[in-house]
C-alpha cells in the first residue's frame, strides 16, 4: 500500500509547517555579537521620547544593543508576556498595584548594588517600600519619573476673568460655580474610560485620609466606611459642575475638549498633559493641588511613581541591563524624557519643574505629598468600574452602598493577601 | 393565474432597496470621515455627513504608515490562506475517513462524536492554557495561530465533509479498489475532487472566520511585533483616539480587502454559505 | 479481498491519528489543563497553591460574574429572537419577486463579512456623536445622550451592533431553507385558497423548522461568546453594565491577575453552552418529528 506516499504527503505538509516557523524564527537574531537588552515600558505614549533614547544608547555602545518597545495596552501585554514566561530582560512599569504583585510572584532582581540606587530621592524609595505586600530585604525598582495629579486649568481663561486659584474645597466649589455663573463649564471629567474616575478620586482621597488606609485595614484596624466617605461624598458633587452625561465621554474626549476650551479645569494627573498639547500645542496649561479640605495646611498633593524600571530576574546579562540603567539615570537621558513627557524626575538633582507643574510647586518642593491610593487596590477588584457605578446611582443612600461594596469586595479580593500579610505578623511575633 | 404569480413585486422591491441605507449609512459615514481633516468634524449632523472639502489620501498614508498596514495585511494573508489551504487538505480527509469509518466501525463513531463536539467548547475555557501552552512550544507566534485555527475550525469541517460524503456512492471507491488502486490514492484521485463544492463552502466559512478573529492573535502574538489587520486597529485605537479622521481612515483600509475579495467572488461566498447551512 | 481491507484500515488509521492528536494537544488537553488552573489561586506567573472549590463557591457570590451572566443571556436572548425574527423576514422578502433579487442579496450579506472589532468602533462613533447630533437637531430628547453611556440601554447599543452583523448569516439560510419549499406546495395551498398569512404558518413554517433549528443554535451560540464588540464598543461599561462572560474571562483572566478564578468561571461556561445547545437541539428535534 501507500506507505511511502503516505508518508511523503506528511513530509510536505511537515515542510510547509516548518517553512513557516523558519519565516518567523528569523525575525529574532540581531545585529552581529551584541548583547541585546530588551525593555519594555508600559507608557505608549512617551514612544518618541524613548526611540531618542535607544538611539542614543546604541550611537555611545559598541557591545550592547538597547531594544525599547512600549506597545499599547502594555500592562495586559506585559502580563501575557508573563503567562507565556517571555520575559524581555527590563521592564519599565508605574509604581502601583501591579509592581507589588509581580514583586510577589517574585520575578525582579534585586538591584541593591547599582550605584544609581543611592541617587534616588528618598520618598520615593520610602514610596516603593510602601508597596511591598511583605517587607522584602532589597531593592527591585530604580524609580525614573513621578507625576502629580490634582487639576489642571486653562491659564487664560483664568487670567482673563480674574479667578483666583482656590485653596480650601469652599473656596473651590464657589469657584466653579462663579465660572458656570459665567457661562463656562468647570470641569470636564470624561468618564466614560473607568479609570478616568480614579483621577480626582486618588486626589481626592490622599487630602482626605491617610497614605496607609489600605495597610490599616488589612491589618483590621480600621474600615473604607470610615475613611472614605467624605472623598465619596465630593466625588459626587464634582459631577454637578462638569459635561451633561460624563459617562458617554472618554479620555481622549476630555483631553481634547479641555484643550480646545470646551471646560475651564480638569481633574486629571500630569500625564495627560502631553496629550493636551499634541490637540492645541499653544495651550497654556497651568496647575494647582486638588484643595480637598477645609484648611489649606490639611492638603496634600497626589503623586505617584508614573514610571521605574525593574530588572527581570532570570535575566541573563546583569551587566548589560546595569549598563543601560546607568545611561538611562544620567542626567541627560532624564531630560530628554521630562522634555517630552513633562513630569517630576526621582533623582536628586536641578531638574526643572515643567511650567505646567508651577502651581503645584511648592508642594513637590516641600514634600507634602502621598501616593495614589488605587496603586494598592487590586486591579482584579475593578474600583473604577466600582467608582463609575457609584457615581451612576442616583439613590438617596448611594454612598451607603458603595462603601458597604467598598468593605465586602476588599476582603473578597484580598483574601489571600490578608492572610499572608498576617501570617508575617505571626512569624515576626514568634521570631520576637 | 401563472401570469400574476410572476408580475414583480415593486412595493417590497423599493422597501428592500430603501433599507440597505441600513447597511450602506455606516459604511459612508466611515468613508467619509476617513477623508475628512479633523478641522472639518462639527458637533451637529450636517457636520458628520457633509463631503470633505478636500478629497485627499493624506489620512490613509498616514494611518498606512502608523498601523504598519502592508505588513498587517501581509500577516492576515498569509495566515488565513495558509489556513484554508490546509484546512482543505487535512479537514476533508479527515472527514473522509471519519465519515466512511463510521458506517462500519463503532471506534470510527467515536472518534466523529469527540471531535465535532469540539464545536461546544468556547474558546475562553482553552484560552489560558493554550496562552502559557503555545509559548512552551515555540508556537507564541502565527505558525501557533494558524495550528490553532485547523483546531477551531475543525469539529465544523469535519461535519460539513463527512455529511457531504454521505451523497458520493461507496460504490465508486469499490470499483476503484477492486482495479487494485490505494485507498490514498483512490482518496486524492476520486473522492477529493468530487467533494469540490464542499470545499469551497469550506474555504469560505473558514476564511470568514479567520480573516476578521481578534482574540486568538491577540493573546497568543500580542507583544511579539506581529500584527494582523483587527489587530492593528485594536492597537490603533488606543494611540491615536483623538484622531477620528485618522482612525477612520484605518479602518476603512482594514475593510477594503475583505470588501474586494467579496464584491469579487460574491457569488461563490453566498452559495457557499448557504451550502455549509444545508449540508451541517 | 481480506488483506485490502487492512490496508484501507491502515490507511484510515495513518490519517486519522495524527489528526487525533493535533485535535488532543490544542483543545482537550488545554481543556483538562483549565480545570486544572481552575482549583488554584493561580496569577498566570509566580507561584501558585490548590484552594480546592473555593473559586467556585465564589463564583457563584461573585456579584460581577452573575452580573456578566445577567446581561450575557440577556443579550443572548434578546439578540437570537430578534436576529431570527429579522432574518426570517427578510429572507421572505428577498424570496418573493422582487427585481435585482442578487444584487439585494449580496448587499444585506455585506455586515457579515466586515470584522466586528472594526464594526464596533464605527457605530461606537455613532451613538456617542452622530445620533446625539440627531436628538440635538430635532429634539429627540431620547437620542441626546449616548445610549452608550447610560447604564440602562448600554446593552441595547451593543445588541443593535450585533444584531446588525448576525442578520445577514441567518438570512442566507433561511434563503436557502425558503429554496428547498417546493414550489407545488406553494401553489397546493394556493388551490385551496390559503390566505398569505395563514400559508406561511401552515405551510411555509414548517418547511423551514429545520433551519430554525440551524438559525436558533448557531445565533445562540455567537450572542453568547460576544466579545469583538463589547471590546470596541464599551469595554464592559459604565458600570460594568455590559461585561459579557467571555470579555470578563479575558480581561480579569489575562489582565487582573485571577487566572484560576477565571479558568473556573470558563468551566462553568462551558457546562452552560452544552447544556443550552443540547436543549435547543432536543426540543427543536421533538418539533421536527411532530410535524
Amino acid at each position: 500500500m501507500s506507505k511511502r506516499k503516505i508518508a511523503r504527503v506528511m513530509s510536505v505538509v511537515m515542510g510547509i509547517v516548518m517553512g513557516m516557523a523558519s519565516l518567523t524564527g528569523c525575525a529574532q537574531s540581531t545585529s552581529d555579537d551584541k548583547v541585546e537588552v530588551e525593555l519594555v515600558s508600559y507608557k505608549p505614549e512617551a514612544v518618541e521620547a524613548f526611540e531618542e533614547i535607544a538611539e542614543r544608547f546604541n550611537a555611545t555602545h559598541e557591545d550592547v544593543y538597547l531594544k525599547i518597545d512600549s506597545p499599547n495596552e502594555a500592562m495586559t501585554i506585559l502580563k501575557t508576556r508573563f503567562i507565556r514566561e517571555d520575559y524581555p530582560d527590563i521592564v519599565g512599569i508605574g509604581g502601583d498595584i501591579n509592581y507589588s504583585n509581580f514583586l510577589d510572584a517574585d520575578l525582579f532582581m534585586d538591584i541593591s548594588e547599582l550605584e544609581e540606587v543611592r541617587t534616588v530621592k528618598q520618598s520615593y524609595l520610602d514610596m516603593d517600600k510602601e508597596l511591598e505586600f511583605v517587607p522584602k530585604e532589597g531593592t527591585y525598582a530604580l524609580p525614573y519619573v513621578a507625576n502629580a495629579a490634582g487639576i489642571l486649568y486653562n491659564r487664560d481663561m483664568f487670567e482673563e476673568h480674574g479667578w483666583q486659584i482656590p485653596e480650601t474645597w469652599n473656596e473651590f466649589i464657589a469657584l466653579c460655580e462663579e465660572i458656570k455663573a459665567s457661562g463656562i463649564q468647570p470641569l470636564y471629567l470624561g468618564y466614560k474610560d473607568t479609570w478616568t474616575c480614579l483621577a480626582p478620586w486618588n486626589a481626592l482621597a490622599v487630602g482626605l485620609s491617610d497614605s496607609d488606609t489600605c495597610n490599616q485595614v488589612n491589618m483590621g484596624n480600621t474600615t473604607f466606611a470610615e475613611e472614605y466617605r467624605e472623598s465619596a461624598e465630593k466625588m459626587k458633587v464634582l459631577l454637578d459642575y462638569a459635561e451633561p452625561n460624563p459617562y458617554a465621554y472618554g479620555y481622549n474626549d476630555a483631553c481634547t475638549a479641555f484643550a480646545r476650551g470646551q471646560s475651564a479645569m480638569y481633574p486629571i494627573g500630569s500625564y495627560a498633559i502631553p496629550q493636551i498639547k499634541s490637540v492645541n500645542p499653544t495651550m497654556n496649561i497651568d496647575s494647582f493641588t486638588f484643595p480637598a479640605n477645609e484648611a489649606e495646611e490639611d492638603n496634600v498633593l497626589n503623586s505617584g511613581i508614573d514610571l521605574q524600571f525593574c530588572v527581570m530576574k532570570n535575566c541573563e546579562n546583569k551587566e548589560a541591563v546595569y549598563e543601560v540603567l546607568r545611561f538611562l539615570y544620567e542626567d541627560e537621558t532624564i531630560q530628554i524624557y521630562l522634555d517630552n513627557q513633562g513630569g517630576v524626575a526621582c533623582k536628586e538633582g536641578d531638574f526643572e519643574i515643567p511650567a505646567e507643574l508651577d502651581g503645584m510647586s511648592t508642594y513637590i518642593e516641600n514634600d507634602r505629598m502621598a501616593d495614589y491610593q488605587d496603586h494598592h487596590y487590586p486591579s482584579e477588584m475593578s474600583v473604577d468600574a466600582m467608582m463609575q457605578t457609584f457615581l451612576l446611582d442616583n439613590s438617596e443612600d448611594a454612598v451607603d452602598i458603595f462603601l458597604k461594596r467598598f468593605d465586602t469586595d476588599w476582603e473578597r479580593y484580598n483574601r489571600d493577601l490578608i492572610r499572608k500579610v498576617q501570617q508575617y505578623q505571626q512569624e515576626k511575633g514568634d521570631a520576637q | 393565474m401563472m401570469k400574476k404569480a410572476q408580475k414583480t413585486n415593486w412595493v417590497l422591491t423599493i422597501v428592500l432597496i430603501l433599507g440597505t441605507v441600513t447597511v450602506f449609512f455606516p459604511l459612508y459615514m466611515a468613508f467619509i470621515i476617513a477623508f475628512k481633516q479633523p478641522s472639518e468634524m462639527t458637533n451637529d449632523v450636517a457636520g458628520a455627513l457633509s463631503f470633505p472639502v478636500k478629497w485627499s489620501f493624506d489620512n490613509f498614508e498616514q494611518a498606512m504608515e502608523v498601523t504598519d498596514f502592508w505588513h498587517s495585511l501581509g500577516n492576515s494573508l498569509l495566515i488565513t490562506l495558509t489556513t484554508i489551504v490546509l484546512a482543505v487538505l487535512i479537514h476533508s480527509i479527515a472527514g473522509y475517513v471519519i465519515g466512511r469509518g463510521m458506517a462500519k466501525k463503532k471506534s470510527f463513531h467515536f472518534i466523529y462524536l469527540y471531535i465535532v463536539s469540539g464545536m461546544f467548547v468556547p474558546f475562553s475555557i482553552l484560552m489560558m492554557p493554550l496562552v502559557k501552552q503555545t509559548a512552551q512550544m515555540g508556537l507564541g507566534n502565527r505558525v501557533g495561530v494558524i495550528l490553532l485555527y485547523l483546531v477551531f475550525y475543525m469539529p465544523m469541517n469535519v461535519l460539513l465533509y463527512s455529511g457531504y460524503l454521505k451523497n458520493i456512492p461507496v460504490a465508486l471507491e469499490e470499483a476503484a479498489d477492486i482495479d487494485g488502486a490505494s485507498t490514498w490514492k483512490t482518496y486524492w484521485k476520486i473522492v477529493f475532487p468530487m467533494m469540490k463544492p464542499m470545499h469551497a463552502t469550506v474555504a469560505i466559512l473558514t476564511a470568514l472566520g479567520t480573516w476578521n478573529d481578534v482574540m486568538t492573535p491577540l493573546v497568543i502574538m500580542s507583544g511579539t511585533g506581529q500584527n494582523t489587520l483587527p489587530l492593528a486597529q485594536l492597537n490603533f485605537q488606543t494611540q491615536f483616539g483623538t484622531n477620528y479622521n485618522l482612525a477612520f481612515a484605518s479602518y476603512i483600509l482594514a475593510l477594503i480587502p475583505i470588501l474586494v475579495f467579496y464584491i469579487i467572488c460574491q457569488k461563490q461566498i453566498l452559495n457557499g454559505v448557504a451550502n455549509g447551512a444545508v449540508k451541517g | 479481498m481480506r488483506k485490502k481491507m487492512t490496508n484501507r484500515d491502515k490507511t484510515f488509521w495513518a490519517v486519522i491519528i495524527p489528526v487525533l492528536v493535533l485535535f488532543f494537544t490544542f483543545n482537550t488537553l488545554p481543556m483538562i489543563k483549565g480545570i486544572i488552573y481552575s482549583f488554584t489561586n493561580y496569577r498566570g506567573y509566580g507561584t501558585y497553591d490548590y484552594v480546592g472549590f473555593r473559586n467556585y463557591i465564589d463564583l457563584f457570590t461573585d456579584a460581577r460574574v452573575g452580573k456578566s451572566y445577567l446581561f450575557t443571556f440577556k443579550y443572548a436572548l434578546a439578540g437570537t429572537v430578534l436576529v431570527n425574527v429579522l432574518s426570517l423576514i427578510m429572507a421572505l422578502g428577498l424570496n418573493s419577486r422582487i427585481r435585482f433579487k442578487s444584487a439585494l442579496r449580496g448587499i444585506y450579506f455585506v455586515p457579515n463579512i466586515l470584522g466586528g472589532l472594526v464594526i464596533g468602533y464605527i457605530f461606537s462613533f455613532i451613538f456617542t456623536y452622530i445620533l446625539p447630533a440627531v436628538g440635538n437637531t430635532f429634539n429627540i430628547s431620547f437620542l441626546q445622550n449616548s445610549i452608550l453611556a447610560s447604564e440602562k440601554y448600554a446593552w441595547i447599543g451593543v445588541l443593535i451592533v450585533g444584531v446588525w452583523q448576525a442578520v445577514a448569516m441567518n438570512t442566507i439560510i433561511y434563503i436557502s431553507g425558503l429554496q428547498t419549499v417546493p414550489q407545488d406546495v406553494y401553489e397546493a395551498s394556493v388551490l385551496d385558497g390559503a390566505s398569505k398569512w395563514k400559508e406561511f404558518w401552515q405551510v411555509t413554517l414548517p418547511l423551514v423548522v429545520p433551519f430554525v433549528t440551524i438559525n436558533l443554535v448557531l445565533s445562540t451560540k455567537n450572542f453568547l461568546m460576544v466579545f469583538d464588540q463589547i471590546m470596541s464598543l464599551t469595554k464592559g461599561g459604565p458600570a460594568q453594565s455590559t461585561e459579557s462572560i467571555s470579555y470578563l474571562i479575558y480581561r480579569n483572566g489575562m489582565d487582573g491577575g485571577q487566572f484560576g478564578f477565571q479558568s473556573a468561571n470558563a468551566v462553568i461556561f462551558f457546562l452552560v453552552i452544552v447544556a443550552i445547545s443540547v436543549f435547543q437541539m432536543t426540543v427543536m428535534n421533538k418539533k421536527e418529528e411532530q410535524l
